[in-house]
């Protein structure tokens, strides 16, 4: 059994401990509280938070400069959006925050090439839900605050506890979807090797080959999750067992590099994002009307049933008294 | 691209604030808000993972959760307005005799300070401009 955590791994983790860590602080601070506080602190501290966590946590990946600008914005938009409407005290307010939310994660719809998602959620989220709240809010706040605005339950237990949640799906991101700085150096070494032709050649290229095969073990165990793990782990044994035999030959070594190469060849695109079909509506459509198709009519029928139950709940009659 | 991970944690992170106003918040339309918001974490979840596949069913999906969160917000609000008739607050904790038997009932002990709201401005009245005109009986159209 391979080290699991390996030691860059785990310098990344103690080091995203310190957003999550100001969230939960800044969070607590914010959260309404019966006794008027300044919120100057807790706002920095969530500021704080915000830019390291997007300094720390997120990898950004090799996209261009304008994507990577708008998704920073949508991301941190929607971030801050939702963090003002968990902690103000008018819900008219919180309500108006969360249509800054749902517009920001429009925008990360359409980075994503899901234009009439983001069409859809704008109309029925922003346009339609967000004004019923708002409605019945009118509706049935007319006298102004109550002091049930005024305090939180258990403000600490559960920011506390969100945040633990939070930083138990970082680390499940971290091992699903590895960083993959260190395996592209590695990759580019092993292709430079495989491209030799002699044996000294080979290991000017690989340089220090304990060190060289140390690191393999570590992504090795990085990946051993992943699809194409196993194939990893048996180009790199073979490389490792061809590479330290008593008597090396040439060839065999250079097989192994060259198959060590297209394993990484491989992990490499299958990390990367497949394109989407361009026509997003028609094969949206296609897609739910031939796969889907039991899922629509049950759709359907959950909302012709809740607007029955909405209309049986709300509509008030005079109770039969004996 | 920018990497699937990414759009992940933002997923994440939107999840679990609405997961902490849905603990902490009193207000009824407050917790109904944090529960939207995390389904758009989830639907952002499913997009990604759509992209990162390659096919649209995570799109799909994403439709069916709006779909979900229309017919939830239509019941929601009937039934907040109708615990609003009846007890003409929306505060969550005044209907916590529907708790489990055996349970302690939670208190409010520190109640909020007077002046935590400052009272709004009156609104201006428009001031009198002219003198009222005579009513004529016969612009009456009825």
């Amino acid at each position: 059994m391979p080290n699991v955590v390996d030691s860059s791994n785990f310098a990344m983790s103690w080091r995203a401990l310190l957003p999550l860590v100001l969230g939960v602080i800044a969070l607590y601070l914010l959260l309404p509280k019966p006794r008027k506080r300044p919120v100057v602190i807790g706002a920095a501290l969530g500021v704080m938070a915000v830019v390291l966590g997007g300094a720390l946590l997120f990898r950004y990946g090799p996209a261009p400069v304008p994507e990577r600008i708008l998704f920073w914005c949508f991301a941190v938009f929607a971030i801050l959006g939702a963090g003002t409407m968990l902690t103000q005290r008018n819900p008219a307010r919180a309500a108006i925050s969360f249509t800054l939310v749902v517009m920001n994660v429009c925008g990360l719809f359409l980075l994503q090439g899901a234009p009439f998602l983001m069409a859809a959620t704008i109309i029925i989220y922003a346009g339609a839900i967000i004004v019923t709240f708002l409605f019945v809010l009118m509706l049935a706040q007319q006298r102004g605050f109550s002091d049930a605005d005024d305090r939180t339950r258990e403000p600490f237990i559960a920011s506390f506890a969100g945040f633990v949640l939070l930083g138990t799906i970082f680390m499940v991101i971290e091992h699903t979807y590895p960083r993959m700085h260190e395996f592209k150096h590695l990759a580019a070494k092993v292709d430079a090797a495989a491209a030799q032709t002699s044996l000294a050649g080979i290991d000017e290229a690989i340089g220090d080959r304990a060190s060289f095969m140390a690191k393999w073990d570590d992504e090795v165990a990085t990946h051993r999750t992943s699809p194409l793990g196993a194939n990893l782990n048996a180009a790199v044994t073979n490389l490792q067992s061809d590479l330290t035999a008593p008597r090396r030959e040439l060839d065999a070594i250079r097989l192994d590099l060259q198959e060590l190469a297209k394993v990484c060849h491989e992990i490499q695109t299958d990390e990367e994002p497949k394109p989407l079909p361009a026509a997003n509506v028609a094969g949206l459509g296609y897609l739910l009307y031939s796969k889907h198709l039991l899922a629509v009519e049950i759709a359907g029928t959950l909302l012709l049933v809740a607007t029955i139950g909405a209309i049986a709940i709300a509509h008030r009659r005079p109770e039969p008294r004996p | 691209m920018i990497p699937t991970a990414d759009y992940l944690l933002v997923g994440a992170i939107l999840f679990v604030l609405g997961a902490i106003g849905f603990l902490t918040r009193r207000n009824l339309i407050l917790m109904f808000l944090s529960a939207e918001l995390m389904l758009q974490g989830v639907a952002l979840n499913f997009v990604a993972f759509s992209r990162h596949h390659g096919n649209l069913s995570g799109q799909a999906f994403t439709l069916f959760i709006i779909t979900v969160a229309a017919c939830e917000a239509a019941l929601a609000l009937a039934l907040i307005l109708m615990l609003y008739h009846r007890r003409a607050t929306l505060d969550v904790s005044l209907w916590q005799d529907l708790r489990e038997q055996g349970q302690e009932s939670t208190l409010d002990v520190d109640m909020p300070e007077a002046g935590l709201h400052p009272a709004e401005p009156a609104l201006p009245r428009l001031p009198q401009a002219g003198v009222e005109p005579p009513h004529d009986k016969e612009d009456s159209y009825v």
